[in-house]
């Protein structure tokens, strides 16, 4: 009797599901034993640093780790064959805590973080990032911004120092001496590492905030973030397991959704694994989760069939990987329906999902493609150079997709009305109509017809041009009042 | 007639002259040590040798070379001891940077000095420990430091037991090099490198050339 094999989805689905029923459902507790912690030499740098930095000192004193005997050299420690390590008052020390030293003890909330988003935060826009944070800004541009989000590659120089060009830096997707990547105070401000801090959605604010991710701004804009607001006091914030529909039901915060333990729903150090759609693309695509043998992950847009176990992938860091599973997008949407369901019912959940969904593919078909098509049109017959940023149109079209764009998307999945169309997509179809198609128009001159026409008439959502008749008062001009 | 020689005509003719030449001579040599070592102390003696020049560089970015009050640490200041015997000891024993000068690598070439300035940063720290950090004593009295920060007395009362100055305050006027134990000679040696645009391989090659 031949068993026949399972289809890949559905094995993935199955693994999954294994490997969701395998882990607990709250954060998970470090296992070790107390003997792994508490260096002798500990007392004599808080005896110190009590006074030469009495902050950090005080800090870490009103930490879970002060309580749990976890002292200063359990994390700064290191060998002097680190590529970091430096001398200081007789111990050999690293200023840089990594990832990788917060796993010694931190096993899982280490190898969810390995290949997620967050980690690759740095690695994935690395190539492309020179373009404009060089070009257009420059070098210190980078460690004052993009860095302070994406992370830095922390270079260490022949004379033991850090170089300030990289470093203080707490960027999400660090590249740090050890090779690990990311920075866990980044969400975790260092000394205090408070479980409360962490969750509250101004962990997240350094960041998701601002013209291309506004994710603060629309999360105090929609219900969930009025509800936060006025029941903060009944969010539970400090206690040690932080279950949505058990621990707390007053609101959600972005923990909640993206990383939190809902019902049966384990929590996540992989703050993507939630999100089956790419909102931060010129063109959204909904999108694997490859899980690789060695543990890491990458984002894999879903065109085509989810690679087979055993494939090899190239991997943003230019590494290749060896395909151990695949979580599709609708086994992620799942996932975090999963995290609605402790608060809203299946109808509701779905049909909001609906929305959301309808609004990133209209942004697609209406103005994602089509303006990717027209400037891929323009480059092609060279009628722009290659470099970025040097034509004003690619502004306008950076913008689009990047600002206005991601904005738009980002407010419908988090239900802020002002933001999806105000803020967003409004203000994408007033670049595309108003600047971005001239301005086409304008570079291709005879080849308008086939550049810019015949992109715009592929796409339904456009025939609204061919009717210049339709008077409205919605300029407030034409009819009279009460017409 | 002569009267007699007794025993106690030790003290003779000669002898005086001997002793009144040798009290001389020695005054004189005294003189002339603490002149010595009061001219060889200077910044100015130790910068002749053009090698001393980037050690000199750094040292006048610092406090202890531009201060408020106008107090300044010399070379000497810093680097020999008080008093004569001990001071006249430093001058011999540094007669071997002279002799290495003149007969060792060429430390007046810029890249050169900066691939044996870590070994000369850790023979002075180790200078400076063996003798408890003595010359930063000359000026700095341990019970009054009071610093510009909140505890910087308290640090310099409490958590000092079995310190020495130089075991904290390490990298303080010259060039940064790391400390012996952790210190990298691979990424010391591409450093150098880069800061004087080389090819990769290119210091190591300069050093084993010595």
């Amino acid at each position: 009797m031949s068993i026949k094999p399972l289809s890949v989805p559905f094995r993935s689905l199955v693994l999954v599901l294994i490997s969701f029923a395998a882990l607990p459902s709250v954060a998970e507790k470090v296992k070790l034993d107390p003997g792994n912690w508490g260096h002798e030499a500990g007392s004599d740098c808080v005896s110190c640093h009590a006074k030469a930095s009495s902050g950090l000192a005080q800090q870490w004193r009103d930490s879970a780790h002060a309580a749990a005997g976890v002292n200063c050299m359990d994390c700064h420690q290191a060998a002097r064959s680190d590529i970091d390590a430096i001398e200081h008052e007789g111990q050999v020390i690293a200023t840089i805590v990594s990832p990788k030293d917060c796993g010694r003890c931190h096993v899982k909330e280490l190898e969810e973080h390995q290949g997620s988003v967050h980690a690759e935060a740095y690695s994935i826009i690395e190539k492309r990032l020179p373009a404009l944070a060089d070009n257009v800004g420059g070098s210190p541009m980078r460690a004052a911004s993009c860095d302070q989000c994406h992370g830095s590659q922390v270079n260490v120089r022949g004379d033991g120092t850090l170089d300030p060009a990289t470093w203080p830096n707490s960027g999400i997707g660090r590249i740090n001496p050890d090779g690990s990547k990311g920075s866990c105070s980044s969400c975790h401000g260092r000394h205090r590492f408070s479980k409360a801090q962490a969750r509250e959605p101004d962990a997240c604010v350094r960041c998701h905030s601002g013209p291309d991710s506004p994710d603060k701004e629309i999360f105090e804009a929609s219900k969930h973030g009025m509800v936060y607001a006025a029941h903060r006091d009944e969010m539970n914030l400090d206690a040690g397991e932080w279950v949505a529909g058990r621990d707390y039901t007053a609101a959600p915060t972005c923990v909640t959704c993206h990383m939190g333990a809902a019902g049966k729903l384990p929590s996540t150090h992989d703050v993507g694994l939630r999100n089956a759609w790419s909102l931060n693309t010129p063109v959204s695509k909904r999108q694997f989760l490859v899980i690789f043998e060695d543990g890491h992950k990458m984002e894999l847009a879903a065109d085509e069939a989810a690679p087979r176990r055993g494939t090899e992938l190239r991997r943003a860091d230019g590494t290749l990987g060896t395909v151990k599973t695949v979580a599709t997008p609708e086994r992620r949407r799942q996932a975090m329906t999963l995290v609605c369901l402790e608060c809203h019912g299946k109808g509701f959940t779905e049909s909001f999902m609906k929305q959301f969904d309808s609004v990133v593919e209209l942004y697609n078909s209406k103005f994602g493609e089509p303006a990717r098509a027209i400037m891929a049109g323009l480059y092609d017959r060279g009628l722009l150079t290659p470099t970025p940023f040097d034509e004003p149109i690619e502004f306008m079209y950076w913008e689009l997709w990047h600002d206005e764009g991601a904005r738009g998307r980002h407010g419908a999945s988090m239900m802020s009305p002002n933001h999806a169309w105000w803020e967003g997509m409004y203000l994408v179809g007033r670049n595309f109509y108003s600047a971005f198609l001239p301005g086409a128009r304008a570079l291709a001159k005879e080849h308008t017809g086939t550049l810019v026409d015949a992109v715009l008439r592929g796409s339904e959502h456009h025939r609204w041009l061919d009717q210049p008749d339709q008077t409205s008062a919605i300029l407030g001009l034409g009819r009279r009042e009460g017409d | 007639m002569t009267a007699p020689r007794t025993s106690s005509g030790f003290i003779t003719r000669p002898v005086l002259i001997a002793l009144a030449v040798g009290s001389l001579g020695g005054v004189l040599f005294m003189a002339f040590l603490i002149e010595f070592d009061h001219y060889a102390s200077q910044n100015s003696f130790c910068t002749t040798c053009h090698s001393m020049s980037y050690a000199n560089e750094r040292y006048r970015q610092t406090v202890h070379y531009n201060s408020a009050s106008g107090v300044r640490a010399s070379c000497g200041d810093c680097h020999v001891s008080e008093g004569i015997f001990a001071a006249t000891w430093d001058h011999v024993r540094g007669g071997k940077d002279l002799f290495k000068q003149l007969f060792g690598p060429d430390y007046d070439d810029p890249v050169i000095n900066a691939l044996h300035l870590p070994e000369a940063a850790f023979a002075a720290r180790r200078w400076f420990r063996d003798r408890d950090s003595v010359t930063c004593r000359r000026c700095h009295l341990q019970d009054a430091i009071q610093g510009t920060r909140a505890d910087t007395a308290a640090i310099h009362r409490e958590e000092t037991e079995g310190k020495s100055c130089i075991d904290c305050h390490y990298n303080l006027v010259h060039r940064t090099v790391p400390d012996k134990s952790t210190f990298k000679r691979e990424a010391w040696n591409r450093m150098v490198e880069e800061q004087f645009g080389l090819d990769p391989g290119a210091a190591d090659r300069l050093l084993g050339g010595h």
